[in-house]
């Protein structure tokens, strides 16, 4: 009975991505408030690599390294105002800034060795 | 030891992010690459995807994007926090039983406290309301699924982390302990000043957790606003637009503005716990926060109150064979009590000491309120009167609904009053005024759409005895425990006490006997639920309450006999006749007997 066609059947029905985009938010939030520096750049590394995954699976984007870019440098301007103002919470700023360098660092691995690897199949 | 530490969570971060990115290799070979949102298809056309199938087991669960399978996840979510939420309250309720403190400490008392009012309005009472909203809006409007339904399975899967930092002040974690600041979390208490222990971390997470859920509701709200308007079937017009989806449209704005001012505030809050803002720790820091809190909260009671009105507005008809009385004015005064919400918070700071001039308007328009809410209730009662009322348990429970509204609201009248709230402010007559409300209103209108749709997301029919004896015990129960907390509120119990004088004990006494009885309903709901669900007769019929007599049929009931209809059939015949739980056709002594054996 439940593979009878529904209204909604008829679509795409699954996506890897929103558990890891919402597991992405509170880690990196846990971090970044308690000043915990690897929970603040691997929760922010999974946030931005599912937002970049189900921004390109939608079609949303069409590259992956310019999304994941794009995404860095929100993350840089944000990691900067932290680090370098007055607010002054410079750990909390760095880890803001590693993820948005290792962010950067993985798309292009991404770009470079993975999605080709992939196509050949 | 500092570094390990680090160290440690380096590794752990590394490992899980490692494995992240492996599950999700896998996972990406599997799928095929259609976009949802984008329309246009990759390399190929439309059809050869059309009959793509979920994947099996846990996976398809943590991968849905099927308005549906949302649906369950948040109603399944919800339940599991109402039985979280309501075991903390039997506790407090047995601490009760006795003036002084036996059973639990006073500070355990303030954390369950705390703990219950929060995961019974965010981590029960919005997600419920979600299940329903999810799984049957798309049906009724006639559209594929929600507009955004990545978005969709974003919002819920906030949820059970928000659950977890809520809760975390329970779990066995060193130097964490639970919040004691009630759901209000009025300042300077709350902003961990003062010789107290709320400083703690464990309020930190629940602040963020809080803020979690507030993030998913808005991001379900934005979803539901963007379906009614956009996605509606050609058919749908505003003009036919049902009930439900009105108030749903209507309680999506209200989340639209209410609950990012809530994760404002909880951001001001943890700034000032954290990193030595002074947002609410200068003079006037105190009023702010109420009024930051009460703007959102106020507002709160609506968004949790509006769309079960509306499961009642659908299904209290169809049990009367007649349509809505007053549809239009239904649906007039549902958006009204949208935008007067928004114009009542200060009722809950009549007693701060704000200008009196301000207390006066505060009380006109909670006063006005009161106008639209009985327009719904004289139009339940007029859909009823005369009409052909069949008492299957849904109906049971929208009637119950209406009744505990009228106490509910009837005692709210009385507190928006400035003389009488200022005798009343703090005391278990406001406890019990809101959980007439939020018990016997919200609750026993979310058991009727539980039961009123079971046939459709379970595809069998629930045990038709038990569903009775889950009414009538949750009846007697809410209204024994809540009536004697609005006397105890007259006689001068101030609420949130764990220890009281002598005089208080027998009232005390009757609302723990009420709470245990209202206990004793909801396992036997559980019960009825689960073992239904598993061996529940099936559901043959597509339309199991005989709607179409009536000519009251809804959208969702033509998709689901439309689904029965082009189900594969497995060559087996029909045992025995549905029990339809007041059906026409039905031997109901027959099937009731059977049920109970």
């Amino acid at each position: 009975m439940d593979e009878a066609p529904g209204l909604s059947d008829q679509y795409r029905t699954a996506s890897p991505w929103p558990v890891f985009i919402a597991l992405g938010i509170p880690i990196s939030e846990l971090g970044l408030l308690f000043g915990l520096f690897p929970l603040a750049v691997g929760g922010l590394l999974l946030f931005g690599g599912s937002v970049v995954g189900i921004l390109k699976e939608s079609g949303y984007v069409t590259s992956t390294i310019r999304a994941v870019t794009a995404l860095a440098v929100i993350f840089l301007a944000f990691g900067a105002g932290l680090a370098f103002t007055d607010i002054a919470l410079v750990t909390r700023g760095y880890a803001v800034i590693a993820a948005a360098i290792l962010l950067v660092v993985g798309g292009v691995v991404f770009e470079l060795f993975v999605r080709e690897q992939r196509q050949t199949f | 030891m500092e570094v390990n530490g680090q160290l440690a969570l380096t590794v752990l971060m590394g490992v899980f992010l490692i494995a992240v990115a492996a599950w999700l290799a896998r996972v990406e070979d599997w799928r095929s690459y259609t976009p949802l949102a984008g329309g246009g298809t990759v390399g190929g056309t439309a059809e050869q995807y059309v009959s793509e199938e979920k994947p099996s087991g846990v996976i398809r669960w943590l991968t849905t994007v099927d308005h549906k399978d949302i649906g369950m996840l948040y109603g399944a979510y919800a339940l599991v926090a109402f039985a979280v939420g309501g075991l903390m309250v039997v506790l407090m309720r047995i601490e009760l039983a006795d003036p002084s403190m036996t059973l639990i400490s006073n500070t355990f008392y303030n954390s369950l406290l705390t703990s219950h009012g929060i995961t019974m309005l965010f981590l029960f009472g919005t997600p419920i309301i979600a299940a329903f909203s999810n799984y049957f809006i798309p049906l009724l409007i006639g559209a594929d699924d929600m507009a955004f339904p990545r978005i969709n399975a974003i919002a819920f899967w906030l949820l059970p982390p928000a659950a977890l930092l809520i809760w975390a002040g329970f779990f066995p974690i060193p130097d964490v302990i639970p919040a004691q600041t009630a759901w209000t979390m009025y300042t300077p208490l709350s902003a961990g000043v003062g010789s107290g222990n709320q400083m703690n971390a464990g309020v930190d997470l629940m602040l963020l957790g809080l803020h979690l859920s507030g993030v998913s509701a808005t991001m379900g709200a934005i979803n539901f606003i963007a379906t009614i308007f956009t996605e509606r079937n050609e058919k749908v017009s505003w003009a036919n637009l049902d009930i439900f989806s009105w108030t749903i449209l209507t309680q999506s704005g209200l989340i639209l503005f209410a609950f990012p001012l809530l994760g404002s505030a909880i951001v001001m809050l943890l700034l000032d716990r954290n990193f030595g803002t002074m947002f609410f720790s200068v003079d006037g820091g105190a009023i702010l926060w109420q009024h930051l809190f009460w703007f959102f909260g106020h507002p709160e009671v609506y968004i949790l109150v509006l769309p079960p009105m509306g499961i009642v507005s659908l299904v209290l008809p169809r049990f009367a064979g007649r349509r809505l009385f007053g549809f239009k004015f239904v649906v007039y005064s549902t958006l009204a009590i949208g935008v007067l919400s928004f114009g009542v918070w200060a009722h809950h700071m009549f007693a701060t000491g704000i200008d009196p001039r301000l207390r006066a308007s505060f009380m006109a328009v909670s006063l006005a309120i009161a106008i639209p809410s009985a327009v719904k209730t004289f139009n339940w009662i007029t859909t009823m009167w005369n009409g052909k009322i069949r008492l299957t348990t849904p109906m049971l429970f929208c009637i119950g609904f209406v009744s505990n509204f009228i106490i509910g609201g009837v005692t709210g009248v009385f507190l928006a009053s400035i003389p009488v709230d200022l005798v009343l402010h703090d005391t278990y007559y406001v406890v019990g005024h809101f959980h007439y409300i939020v018990m016997g209103a919200i609750a026993f209108a979310g058991f009727a759409g539980l039961y009123y749709w079971f046939p459709i997301y379970t595809g069998r029919m629930y045990q038709v005895t038990l569903g009775k004896w889950h009414f009538w015990l949750s009846m007697v129960g809410t209204n024994l425990t809540f009536f004697a907390m609005i006397l105890l509120g007259y006689g001068g119990m101030p609420r949130r006490y764990a220890t009281y004088l002598p005089q208080f004990a027998t009232l005390h006494q009757v609302a723990t006997v009420g709470a245990l009885i209202l206990l004793v309903g909801q396992i036997i709901f559980v019960w009825n639920f689960v073992q239904s669900w598993l061996e529940g007769r099936e559901v043959q019929d597509g339309d199991p309450w005989d709607l179409a007599d009536d000519d009251l049929v809804t959208a969702e009931w033509t998709w689901f006999e439309r689904k029965l209809e082009t189900a594969v059939t497995d060559g087996g015949e029909e045992e025995t006749e549905l029990a339809t739980d007041g059906g026409q056709t039905v031997d109901d002594a027959d099937a009731e007997s059977a049920d109970d054996a």
